[in-house]
């Protein structure tokens, strides 16, 4: 009946994908065979590395206090990735409630939807990291078991903090962003400071390095760190064994239930907006069509996380670029990220522009009023903000920061980051059309998926390396060939804004009167 | 008799499939006209069409006077209403937003707007859900909502695909009180619905369509006559010529 289950869930993804989406799901398989393999191996140099009389005799600092220092950092950011990144949200109740009509039994349906979302690759990977991290460093075969249970609870542990996390998160949007901003902030500003003066804040810090170790096993790296390393007798290993074992099945338990109640009581409930302010100011500055488009956009949870995620990066990432000795680094480095903003914010409103509303579109078709004018407005109203912001970013630039270019240099580099994203965002928009999904249960973002963001990422350093790296004598030339294709992608652009209607017919039109049902 | 719709030799496949080959239809202007049919007749595509979101292969549509084309389909969409199944609302907007929304796309004055929301939302019983998100409502509620802003935009014509599915019986009531009302106003009324005895007591002409055309047209006159010795689904079925699977053939059960 799993297999079944599996089958059926995977079918179901398959069945949607479009071959732009198929291209992505493939780049997004390359993207964890990277993360797998950098993971792994950054897991074993870190622990392996001292071992090594090479590393040693180059490396006159690393004393076993430090070694430990390391390794219990890396448990920690490892912890902190495996939180951040791991997809727990994958069970897809709307679909999979429909089983429960067909005669799968609720018990056995919770059960192996916990366990599909254990078993994804994401998952995987970092519960293997973990094993293997763990597993080298262990003094005896007796910590294995121990190891295993442990690894099995820090999932179980990670899966119930996430779900009541974005419950928090959701509830409590403001309180979140200013601490979040507060405490990544500090601590990238702790680290570089360690890591430009290392040798110095060492030998200052050394003799505090031992105490600071043992408060460090108690994060939650160092307790999964100590659990291989600590010394025990058979009998602890055993107290502890028991009494994983038992978290495990009392939260493996809640899992179960909580899915089950998911499954039985779809949440249904219903708010009074007695007036509701953010249509209103947006009807009122981007009109009826943009304006309901940006308030959709606006309205989801994930959607406002991101906004702050794109506020927050350059904040953190710049200041520290600035104090950078390296020219080459920054030039290449601080006009790529803020290059990115406003290719950020367009994202969010252009990937995949059709999905939030999908068959509202009909109704949107239906109306005496000229549906390419309706496009159009929402198109510009989309555009026009990343625009706003994207002048404001260049003028900074060129006031602000006038290493990173001439005047000319930097409007047409910036110029033709945001156009080359146009043109890829226009395309996303009527190829990898995907229905929004606002369900309670999930958080997953309806717009970019993961596979899309990992994909614009690469792109955006990539891009960034091809515009902004200094190349001396020959920056003129490449000038000339960005003009020229600023000059091509506009025009492309401008005729496409006027074939609109006709690309929504030929690529959206079908799939969102498929989705409407009707 | 002036006619609210004329279609001619309309053609519409999906891919190689006919949906309706060679059609033809007339509807009476102030009629409140049904359309009947088994599932995949092709009721729904009609209406897709008339209502301009599909797009047809061949054939001439004239809708309230004008030949549908591109020169003529805004000023035909100002004269047409729907309400189609599933209903097409904006799901994150209230119930009260969303039909200001339809108010602001019909440039029907905001002055003396919201009494006039307040008092279909009262008759019809949605007057709680006023400031709910609509994607929280029950499909009933929807069909309603629905239901209320094909009507504030004041069509000619109103189409209705399955307008009573999902819909309690009071509120059924309601509602074909305001569609009579409609009609004594001149607007003509398309209904498509499988609830025959809705259609039998609320219609003037019933057509049958079935296999891609209309197989038989109903006026008042021809309906009196058959109706004398038979029900609408009696000659409904008598119509459709479905063959009839023999008695035992679900005996397994």
């Amino acid at each position: 009946m799993f297999r079944k289950l599996i089958y059926l869930n995977w079918s179901a993804f398959l069945a949607r994908l479009t071959n732009f989406q198929a291209f992505l799901v493939i780049g997004y398989i390359i993207f964890l065979l990277i993360l797998f393999s950098n993971l792994l191996g950054s897991a074993l140099v870190i622990v392996l590395f001292d071992h090594n009389p090479a590393v040693i005799s180059q490396l006159p600092w690393l004393t076993s206090e430090i070694h430990q220092l390391i390794t219990l950092i890396f448990a920690n950011v490892l912890w902190i990735l495996h939180f951040s990144f791991t997809s727990t949200r994958l069970l897809n109740m709307p679909e999979n409630r429909k089983l429960l009509a067909f005669g799968y039994p609720v018990k056995k349906l919770s059960w192996h939807l916990n366990l599909m979302g254990f078993l994804h690759p994401l998952n995987l990977i970092y519960n293997f990291t973990w094993l293997v991290f763990l597993l080298i460093q262990i003094k005896h075969l007796m910590y294995v078991p121990v190891v295993l249970a442990v690894v099995l609870l820090n999932y179980a542990i990670i899966y119930s903090i996430k779900h009541r996390f974005l419950k928090v998160i959701e509830k409590r949007f403001k309180l979140i962003v200013f601490s979040a901003l507060f405490v990544i902030f500090g601590t990238i500003q702790a680290i570089a400071i360690i890591s430009r003066e290392f040798e110095y804040v060492v030998a200052q810090y050394l003799p505090g390095i031992t105490t600071l170790n043992s408060y460090l096993f108690y994060t939650p790296g160092g307790l999964l760190q100590y659990t291989a390393t600590g010394e025990y007798s058979l009998g602890v290993a055993s107290a502890i064994y028991g009494f994983t074992a038992l978290l495990i099945f009392l939260i493996f338990r809640d899992h179960f239930l909580k899915t089950r109640e998911g499954l039985l009581q779809p949440i249904q409930e219903r708010k009074i907006y007695k007036k509701n302010q953010l249509w209103h100011f947006l009807k009122k500055w981007l009109g009826l069509h943009a304006g309901k488009f940006y308030y959709y956009v606006l309205s989801h949870s994930y959607n406002r996380l991101q906004l702050l995620t794109i506020a927050l990066i350059p904040a953190v990432y710049i200041p520290l670029l600035l104090q950078l000795n390296n020219n080459y680094y920054s030039a290449l480095l601080i006009p790529t990220m803020l290059a990115a903003i406003p290719v950020a914010l367009l994202a969010m409103g252009m990937a995949n522009m059709y999905g939030y509303e999908n068959k509202e579109f009909l109704l949107h078709r239906q109306f005496p009023s000229s549906f390419e004018r309706q496009l159009k407005e929402r198109f510009l109203g989309i555009i026009v903000v990343p625009l706003l912001i994207f002048y404001l970013i260049t003028t900074a630039e060129i006031l602000y920061l006038p290493q990173l270019g001439s005047v000319v240099g930097i409007y047409i580099a910036n110029t033709f980051f945001f156009a080359c994203f146009m043109l890829v965002f226009i395309w996303s928009s009527f190829y990898y059309y995907k229905k929004a999904d606002y369900t309670s249960f999930s958080f997953k973002h309806p717009i970019i998926s993961q596979k899309v963001t990992f994909m614009m990422v690469f792109l955006i350093f990539g891009l960034g390396y091809a515009v902004f790296a200094p190349i001396g004598n020959l920056q003129i030339y490449r000038l000339y060939v960005m003009g020229g294709l600023i000059l091509a992608i506009s025009v492309y652009l401008w005729r496409n804004m006027n074939v609109l209607v006709r690309a929504f017919d030929k690529h959206i039109l079908h799939q969102v009167w498929d989705d409407a049902g009707q | 008799m002036e006619q609210a719709i004329e279609i001619n030799a309309l053609q519409k496949s999906y891919g190689d499939t006919p949906v309706l080959d060679n059609f033809d239809l007339s509807v009476p202007s102030g009629n409140i006209f049904g359309l009947i049919g088994p599932n995949g007749a092709g009721k729904s595509t009609l209406i897709g069409i008339l209502t301009g979101l599909l797009d047809y292969d061949d054939g001439q549509i004239i809708i309230d006077g004008l030949p549908l084309t591109e020169e003529n389909e805004l000023k035909i969409k100002r004269r047409v209403a729907s309400v189609l199944q599933p209903p097409l609302l904006f799901e994150h907007f209230t119930s009260n937003d969303f039909l200001h929304y339809i108010c602001d796309i019909y440039e029907i004055p905001s002055e003396g707007r919201q009494p006039k929301i307040n008092s279909l939302l009262n008759y019809l019983g949605l007057q709680e859900f006023e400031y709910a998100k609509i994607n929280k409502l029950s499909a009933g509620s929807r069909k309603k909502l629905s239901f209320c802003a094909a009507i504030l935009s004041k069509p000619n014509i109103l189409f209705l695909d399955e307008p009573f599915e999902s819909i309690d019986v009071i509120s059924i009531g309601r509602m074909k009180t305001i569609l009579n009302q409609l009609q004594n106003k001149g607007v003509t009324i398309i209904i498509t619905s499988h609830i025959l005895e809705i259609v039998e007591n609320l219609c003037d002409d019933i057509a049958i369509l079935h296999n891609q055309e209309i197989i038989a047209y109903l006026d008042s006159e021809s309906r009196k006559e058959l109706q004398k010795d038979a029900s609408l689904s009696e000659i409904f079925e008598s119509y459709i010529e479905i063959e009839k699977p023999q008695d035992d053939v679900l005996n397994w059960l």
